[in-house]
């Protein structure tokens, strides 16, 4: 093999990808039980299987987080719904699906239900320069310059007007999550509900302008709910913190035999029986992958281990493809450099990489939360990530975890967990409990219901 | 365990009712970006953000055995580089404290006195800034209720962390008394005062609410057989 062609070569996965041989290698692949992996390099060849997405599995009861967060926790949640029993909740945001907001409310609207908090779900409806709009808007509050006109600013207040016209506000509370549906707040007059702003982003550094912009609206909010302390701004409505949550039995969470782990990494061509560091994070500058392989290849002087790069994004941002093509340059023709392009829907693939992991790394330059930390700890994994955005709320260092600040301390991490299984040990495990205690999807429930509670409570003292 | 004491419980009196605390972390206004900045914001925030950052944060990470004591002293380590400051903060143990602005005084000392000592620590900028939150409280009760000895230790064993945090920790700031509500029911009910002598010595800090916990039932369970 010509070192030409040892070089990464990721495949495509999605549909419309499967031209060539690469593709037949894939269906051959599947039609063996445990075929050898593929190797070409560091490119590893994937299974047919995770062409299409599978059918997405019902979502759980509430019983059935009971042997996870214990009965007593299932009786608080109980207990605390019984206050607010057949008091309804409205969520409203821009999509149903794709996206976590998507994702966490399929989640908790069921589970509100189910204590008999009913709770309503909407999407609110645009055209597309409606989302252009808003995609900007979004943008901005994350930092980046924008000049607001007077056009955009009409485009955002009409169909905000045209959905509040649409919607009904009956509910007790009204959830508006992300700015998209911000202005519907102007029927809070007409409604006798609690109204709060859910931001799912980051408002430390917005644009000045998109901010003064909007500011009226979240002053109108009974209070405004934010993902991190430092997301947050100065506002006279109160501000509470609900961390970003995952759901312990989702695809990408749930346990896995160690046999479906093994099977799995073997298809992906993993070797188990050598130590793993992982990183999960589409290919993106901010996720720094390059300084992963930087960091793996220093600690690789002293400790043998192979580094797996599990994202995605290569293919629907020409940015990710670019970024792809660095990662590949800088990992060579490394062998034990394992770079997996994956479709957005392997979450159980993802979950058996994580789960056969001896380490995971999160070495982001500039992070929201960091969900990723957040599966990966609650895997029990020693974890090393960058002490940037959500990411130190999870993260207590040398406790939970171990925080970096360069390519030579990742480094430096790396080797000493690999040849420290037993402090390894230690963090992974109180790491688990801190998820358990406040990043699982049934804390979530328990902060909207104490909300609704504290809401009601304090509306019944208000003057009539 | 003495024989006297062995020989003492009784049938309480009245039930011992578990209980727990549920928090809603609320973002407050004000925030420090230098230790000179958190000598400011001890003297103004409200007593809930003092009880966040002490009492509540050890609930919030009751699975830690060392090296977690309050958030004052972790943000004077790990972004202020204060090993100094943050060893004689973390030594304040909250359960000394009956009142809240008792220990807003103790941290105001401490975090003064080591001012005056390094006055250019004071102005040197941390590498995060300092949020100061407050808890928002529901009281819930829990299927629990105990008329016994039995029935004690099976509600101990069986309630939620925070229920023990509740009843352990919290409990001084309601009762406003250097105790705790076990060791109150089972001095003032089951007439076990070494045995409530005994639990409230247990040291919070060497050990996770858990074994807090099995320590709490090996105590008492020394005192019934």
């Amino acid at each position: 093999m010509t070192s030409q062609e040892q070089r990464a070569t990721t495949t495509s996965l999605l549909p419309g990808h499967q031209n060539g041989p690469e593709a037949t290698e894939a269906v051959i692949s599947i039609a063996q039980p445990h075929p050898p992996p593929p190797v070409h390099g560091n490119s590893r060849q994937l299974p047919a299987s995770l062409l299409t997405p599978p059918a997405p599995p019902p979502p759980p009861h509430l019983e059935d987080y009971r042997n996870i967060i214990g009965q007593a926790q299932v009786d608080a949640l109980r207990f605390l719904a019984r206050e607010v029993k057949g008091k309804t909740i409205k969520m409203v945001n821009s999509t149903s699906v794709g996206g976590g907001v998507a994702e966490m409310l399929n989640r908790l609207v069921p589970l509100l239900s189910e204590l008999e908090v009913p709770a309503h779900w909407d999407v609110i409806t645009g055209g597309n320069d409606f989302f252009e709009v808003t995609k900007a808007f979004h943008n901005a509050l994350h930092g980046s310059t924008y000049e607001l006109t007077k056009a955009a600013q009409e485009i955002f207040l009409m169909y905000n007007e045209q959905n509040r016209e649409r919607l009904q506000f009956g509910e007790e509370m009204v959830v508006i999550h992300d700015p998209q549906p911000l202005a519907l707040v102007r029927s809070r007059q007409k409604s006798h509900a609690n109204w709060v702003w859910r931001c799912h982003i980051d408002l430390s550094n917005p644009d000045a302008h998109v901010w003064e912009f909007l500011r009226p609206f979240v002053e109108q909010y009974d209070a405004a709910i934010f993902s991190s302390q430092s997301f947050a701004r100065q506002l006279p409505v109160p501000q509470y913190l609900f961390y970003p949550c995952i759901d312990p039995l989702s695809e990408k969470n749930k346990e896995l035999e160690e046999s479906q782990v093994q099977k799995i990494c073997n298809d992906l061509g993993i070797d188990c029986s050598r130590p793993i560091v992982t990183q999960v994070s589409r290919f993106d500058r901010l996720k720094d992958p390059v300084g992963v392989v930087q960091a793996y290849k220093l600690a690789k002087k002293y400790v043998d281990c192979q580094l797996v790069l599990a994202g995605g994004g290569a293919k629907d941002d020409p940015e990710g493809a670019v970024v792809l093509q660095e990662v590949r340059e800088a990992a060579g023709n490394d062998p034990d450099i394992i770079i997996l392009d994956l479709p957005p829907w392997c979450a159980l693939e993802i979950n058996a990489i994580q789960r056969a992991s001896t380490l995971v790394v999160q070495k982001s330059i500039k992070e929201g939360f960091g969900l990723t930390v957040t599966e990966a700890l609650w895997k029990g994994k020693p974890t090393i990530a960058g002490a940037v955005g959500g990411i130190p709320n999870q993260i207590i260092h040398r406790l939970t975890g171990l925080l970096v600040h360069s390519v030579e301390g990742c480094a430096f991490q790396i080797r000493y967990l690999l040849t420290h299984p037993e402090f390894a040990r230690r963090i992974g495990v109180s790491g688990r409990e801190h998820v358990k205690e406040n990043f699982l999807i049934t804390t979530n429930v328990k902060r909207w219901l104490l909300l609704f509670r504290i809401l009601q409570e304090t509306k019944s003292l208000r003057p009539a | 365990m003495s024989a006297a004491e062995k020989a003492l419980p009784r049938q309480p009196n009245k039930p011992f009712y578990f209980n727990t605390s549920e928090h809603l972390l609320r973002i407050g206004r004000e925030r420090a970006t230098t230790l000179s900045e958190l000598l400011q914001a001890l003297q103004t925030c409200p007593e809930d953000s003092i009880f966040q950052h002490t009492f509540r944060t050890l609930q919030e990470h009751h699975f830690i055995r060392q090296g977690f004591s309050n958030d004052f002293a972790h943000w004077s380590l790990s972004c202020c580089h204060e090993p100094v400051l943050a060893e004689k903060l973390a030594s304040v143990d909250v359960r000394e404290f009956t009142a809240i602005e008792g220990l807003r005084q103790r941290m105001k000392e401490i975090v003064e006195e080591f001012l005056q000592k390094h006055p250019r620590s004071g102005s040197r900028p941390a590498s995060e800034p300092f949020f100061f939150c407050a808890s928002d409280i529901v009281v819930l009760p829990t299927a629990f209720v105990a008329d016994s000895l039995a029935g004690f230790l099976e509600g101990l064993r069986q309630v939620s962390v925070h229920s023990i945090h509740h009843h352990f920790i919290e409990a001084r700031l309601r009762l406003h008394l250097m105790s705790n509500d076990f060791s109150q029911w089972l001095e003032e009910e089951a007439g076990l005062p070494r045995t409530a002598d005994a639990i409230e010595r247990i040291d919070i800090y060497t050990n996770t609410m858990e074994s807090v916990r099995q320590q709490i039932a090996r105590i008492v369970e020394q005192a019934v057989n």
